[in-house]
């Protein structure tokens, strides 16, 4: 139990560094979106490639920070049944969510984003718009994030298994962000 | 073989995962690829269906409208600690304090300001509820009365434009922001001003539960009070008429707006010097934990709807509603009593992911203008921050109100603004005039003419998964626009 444990700790640490950095993409695409709409409107300025990296930068935001949301437990739950169940049972929950729901989707999601991912790399794929950003780094973030998240699920089953064995505290206290 | 029951069943069973208590995102993609495999085994699915999942995540990654969200997220952050909105419920009190009822005035005008500002119920009801509520007590005004018009006047953020239940809801219906927010103004400040008149009836029926302030509370009188008022009320002036002031002109797309009004928000906390390398990481950080997680529920409702069509799921849900008695009229009461009733226990988020794309293709193939429904789902929808027993905006005053409030009386004093939003929704289903009047079609075709709006456009033929809501019906709500729409086309054609 102890070896997962530390396994769990390290994917935890992990994905928080990583959610922390790419949610600042977040504010670079503010910056961008703002400088593009002001040069469009002074002096007609646009170009694709630009506007292109807006939603790139929002791509690495909310993808590569899902897993430390998932965490965090900002992931909305409807908690009308749910969080009136006792905390084991919440756990079982969340093992067999874990197992059966979370694992296999962000795993087939992966998977079947590879081969669009291979064929735009070998092909260099690129926006159609005139100018357009080179499209393979962005089909990267899907499987990409998809693999965090899968490694973050193991994470949150090891904890709930080792809360049911009672080697640690609840780890799925409620959180929501604030802000919604 | 037909397979009628597999939709019905992916329905039920979406609903049970959904009680368990799992994160909703991983519960409708789970559903999805569940029944997905379950189609494909059956031979019902063609096995390319899931193929397709890739394009629509990149879909949803590249689509223009639902880039707003973190901004005006972000926005709403940031602002929150600028202590805007404490001047303003300061100033604003010293002017209405001493007539009956005025600090419960102040708190209903704040509240559609800051509405009008940031677009997020938190941040509004967390402010209002720090500051207005001890003041509201000291004076003794009535419990309920207090929490309930500040509960309810945080709401306001949720439909007056630009609010981002209104982004999620265009998106879905595949409509135009700045439609839906032209259509959503007017109903918007309607319950503003309903809300104003509640305060004026308690008082005169009750005149002990709105009571003024004394003189003596008055910090500021003439000249100084007129030039504070002034200087409270710059901030957010300025940033609406950044944000909505830009897109009704049809200056700016609503994502443009919105990052303006992030930017906006920035240089105001840089002005004020509130802006501290802490609260900058803060914000940053929330911003994209709230949009990862709405984005993420798009993506498992997209991988759920995509199967759910596959499965027929859509003509199942038509066949139920379009066969109501009433036709269109039956529908809408239909569709309004069933979201009200839901909001009991989802949030807008879910009900706007899960129920709005099963709805509005029935919705159009009865003929009713899609802005319009829109509008009467966000009005409807925005209940559910104030339901007992899980209303958000409850929440959030109840983590914030002294303990001497009962949760009791929050949620009593709730329930006269849950009347009034109900009286709302009848009186947009009623009179269609007041949301679709003054949409002006020469505004509307040209907010949607931004640059990126046009390339959203013209790559729609080539990847269908730029409309998350799904098939073809989604690309249709825009017909009105149909011709502004292919004059654009036309006119990039030949330039290139």
């Amino acid at each position: 139990m102890n070896a997962l444990l530390r396994l769990s700790a390290l994917i935890d640490a992990a994905n928080e560094r990583i959610g922390k950095i790419a949610a600042w993409a977040g504010l670079l695409a503010v910056i961008v979106c703002t400088v593009n709409a002001i040069f469009r409107y002074t002096v007609n300025m646009s170009s694709n490639a630009w506007l292109e990296i807006q939603w790139y930068f929002n791509a690495v935001m909310f993808l590569l920070v899902a897993a430390w949301a998932l965490k965090r437990n900002d992931h909305v739950r409807i908690d009308v049944i749910g969080g009136k169940l006792s905390r084991r049972t919440q756990a079982w929950i969340d093992i067999l969510g874990g197992l059966f729901a979370l694992l296999p989707a962000a795993l087939i999601i992966a998977w079947y984003s590879l081969p669009s991912l291979v064929n735009s790399y070998q092909i260099s794929e690129y926006s159609s718009d005139p100018g357009g950003l080179i499209r393979w780094p962005v089909r990267l973030l899907i499987p990409v994030a998809f693999s965090l998240l899968a490694l973050q699920g193991v994470s949150e089953i090891i904890k709930r298994v080792a809360f049911l064995r009672g080697a640690i505290p609840f780890p799925g206290e409620h959180a929501r962000p604030e802000g919604v | 073989m037909s397979f009628e029951f597999m939709a019905p069943l992916m329905f039920g069973g979406l609903v049970v995962f959904l009680l368990l208590g799992y994160p909703v995102a991983f519960s409708l993609a789970a559903t999805g690829l569940f029944f997905g495999l379950v189609g494909m085994e059956l031979g019902m699915l063609h096995p390319s269906l899931l193929q397709a999942l890739p394009e629509r995540v990149l879909g949803i990654m590249a689509n223009s409208t639902l880039l707003a969200i973190p901004f005006f997220t972000f926005m709403g952050l940031i602002l929150e600690r600028t202590g805007m909105a404490e001047d303003l419920l300061d100033t604003i009190g010293q002017v209405f304090g001493s007539i009956r009822g005025g600090i419960a005035y102040a708190v209903v005008f704040v509240g559609a300001l800051l509405a009008a500002t940031t677009g997020v119920v938190a941040a509004s009801v967390l402010a209002m509820g720090l500051i207005s509520l001890p003041v509201m007590m000291r004076y003794g005004y009535s419990k309920q009365l207090a929490s309930g018009v500040i509960a309810a006047s945080g709401t306001l953020a949720q439909i007056i434009p630009p609010s981002l239940v209104l982004i999620v809801l265009a998106d879905q219906m595949g409509a135009s922001v700045g439609d839906l927010y032209e259509g959503a103004l007017i109903p918007g400040l309607g319950l503003a001003a309903l809300y104003a008149a509640w305060v004026l009836v308690v008082s005169f029926v009750r005149p002990e539960a709105a009571p003024g302030c004394p003189p003596e509370s008055r910090t500021l009188y003439g000249g100084a009070l007129i030039v504070k008022v002034f200087t409270s009320m710059i901030p957010p002036l300025v940033l609406i008429f950044l944000v909505l002031g830009t897109i009704f002109l049809g200056v700016a797309t609503p994502t443009e707006g919105g990052a303006m009004g992030a930017s906006g928000a920035i240089v105001m906390a840089l002005v004020k010097r509130k802006l501290s390398w802490n609260l900058l990481k803060q914000a940053v950080e929330s911003t994209a934990n709230m949009t990862s997680f709405v984005m993420f529920i798009l993506v498992g409702s997209t991988v759920f709807s995509l199967v759910f069509r596959g499965v027929n799921g859509d003509l199942w849900v038509e066949h139920l509603l379009s066969d109501l008695p009433g036709g269109a009229l039956g529908f809408l009461i239909v569709v309004n009593v069933m979201i009200f009733l839901l909001a009991f226990f989802l949030d807008y988020f879910e009900i706007a992911f899960i129920m709005v794309p099963l709805l509005a293709p029935v919705a159009q193939k009865l003929g009713i203008d899609l802005i319009w429904f829109g509008v009467l789902l966000a009005v409807n929808m925005q209940t559910s921050f104030l339901h007992p027993p899980f209303g958000f905006a409850l929440f959030y005053l109840r983590s914030v109100a002294p303990k001497n409030i009962k949760t009791t009386d929050i949620y009593w004093g709730a329930v006269p603004f849950v009347l009034i939003q109900v009286l709302m929704v009848a009186v947009v289903l009623q009179f269609p005039g007041i949301v679709t009047s003054h949409i002006s079609k020469a505004a509307g075709a040209i907010s949607g003419s931004g640059a990126d709006e046009i390339r959203r456009q013209l790559e729609a033929p080539e990847s269908p998964a730029s409309t998350p809501g799904g098939a073809d019906e989604t690309s249709k709500p825009n017909e009105g626009k149909g011709d502004a729409k292919s004059e654009i086309e036309r006119m990039l054609n030949q330039q290139q």
